[in-house]
């Protein structure tokens, strides 16, 4: 649907725009929060954003439309993300098992995420909390970040984040779980209290 | 030529607890199910089982609590937006490095 433009050049513009601007148009915005969501820092995503459009470019004349517009273009940052960060910190990869995360003593089990009632806006008022969530993430092997921020904050379906990903959706599901583990792990044994979302209640992401 | 693909069942996992005693091996299959459980995978049944099983076990009801507040935080933390100056910057560096190629 074509957005509201109000004078005719300006609506006369947005139609006659190349396929490479229209591309880059509708889909930054997508590709940047997604990039900056793998990367964790501003400057990686926009590095990462400009390694996928350029490579969007030189792909578009062969896509055919099989796959969502959307789809294509996360497939292309998901590729470019793995190429840059092999560069750049030749970081291994490594597997992480169930068994890793099976709480191991009565206080780990109950060990609490300091949301003590809050909605989640709410709660992201605490610095330290927010934090840790990025942290954690960012520490994630590569295809389990991947699973996790294609699935639980891009809001994809497992069928599409397989198709992203190049695995079938047993493999999502299984690396998905895994990543959400690690990261209930992380967070619940970093020691946040609810003392610190009421200190840094001022705070706001 | 493609074969028409016909529904599957779902396969049952291990049964959970009919018992109510709370082995390791019960919460053992909850805590590999807990995913699929919160996404509404499993079969009705299954479901049953796993809710008659955190209701009798403390700890797994605890632990599930912390999952679920895990997933609700990935689900809702914001991302940065790019400036309109920042949108502009990047292609015009996209379109230089592309016309370089």
């Amino acid at each position: 649907m074509l957005p509201r433009l109000r004078s005719s050049h300006a609506r006369f513009c947005f139609q006659k725009a190349s396929p490479t601007s229209r591309l880059y148009r509708d889909h930054v915005d997508l590709i940047y929060r997604y990039a900056h969501r793998l990367c964790g820092e501003t400057e990686s995503a926009k590095d990462l954003v400009q390694e996928t459009f350029l490579n969007a470019y030189q792909g578009l004349k062969d896509f055919r439309g099989e796959a969502k517009v959307s789809t294509w273009l996360y497939t292309i940052a998901s590729r470019a993300c793995i190429r840059m960060r092999r560069k750049r910190k030749g970081e291994p990869e490594h597997e992480l098992s169930i068994e890793e995360f099976v709480p191991t003593s009565e206080g780990e089990f109950r060990l609490q995420i300091p949301m003590g009632g809050l909605s989640p806006e709410e709660a992201f008022q605490n610095k330290e909390l927010r934090e840790a969530l990025d942290q954690a993430i960012d520490k994630l092997p590569r295809k389990y970040r991947m699973a996790l921020v294609l699935r639980d904050m891009e809001g994809l379906s497992a069928k599409e984040v397989g198709t992203i990903m190049g695995v079938n959706e047993r493999a999502v599901k299984s690396r998905l779980h895994r990543a959400r583990l690690f990261v209930r792990r992380e967070l619940s044994a970093r020691g946040i209290t609810e003392h610190d979302n009421q200190r840094s209640g001022g705070l706001r992401s | 030529m493609n074969k028409k693909k016909t529904a599957t069942p779902k396969k049952r996992s291990k049964s959970l607890s009919h018992d109510h005693t709370h082995s390791e091996g019960r919460c053992m299959d909850l805590f590999r199910q807990l995913s699929a459980y919160i996404d509404d995978e499993l079969p009705a049944d299954i479901c049953e089982e796993i809710r008659r099983h955190l209701g009798a076990c403390p700890n797994c009801e605890v632990f599930i609590a912390s999952f679920m507040q895990t997933v609700t935080l990935c689900r809702h933390r914001s991302a940065p937006e790019l400036t309109s100056v920042d949108r502009m910057k990047m292609r015009r560096a996209i379109l230089t490095a592309a016309n370089a190629r």
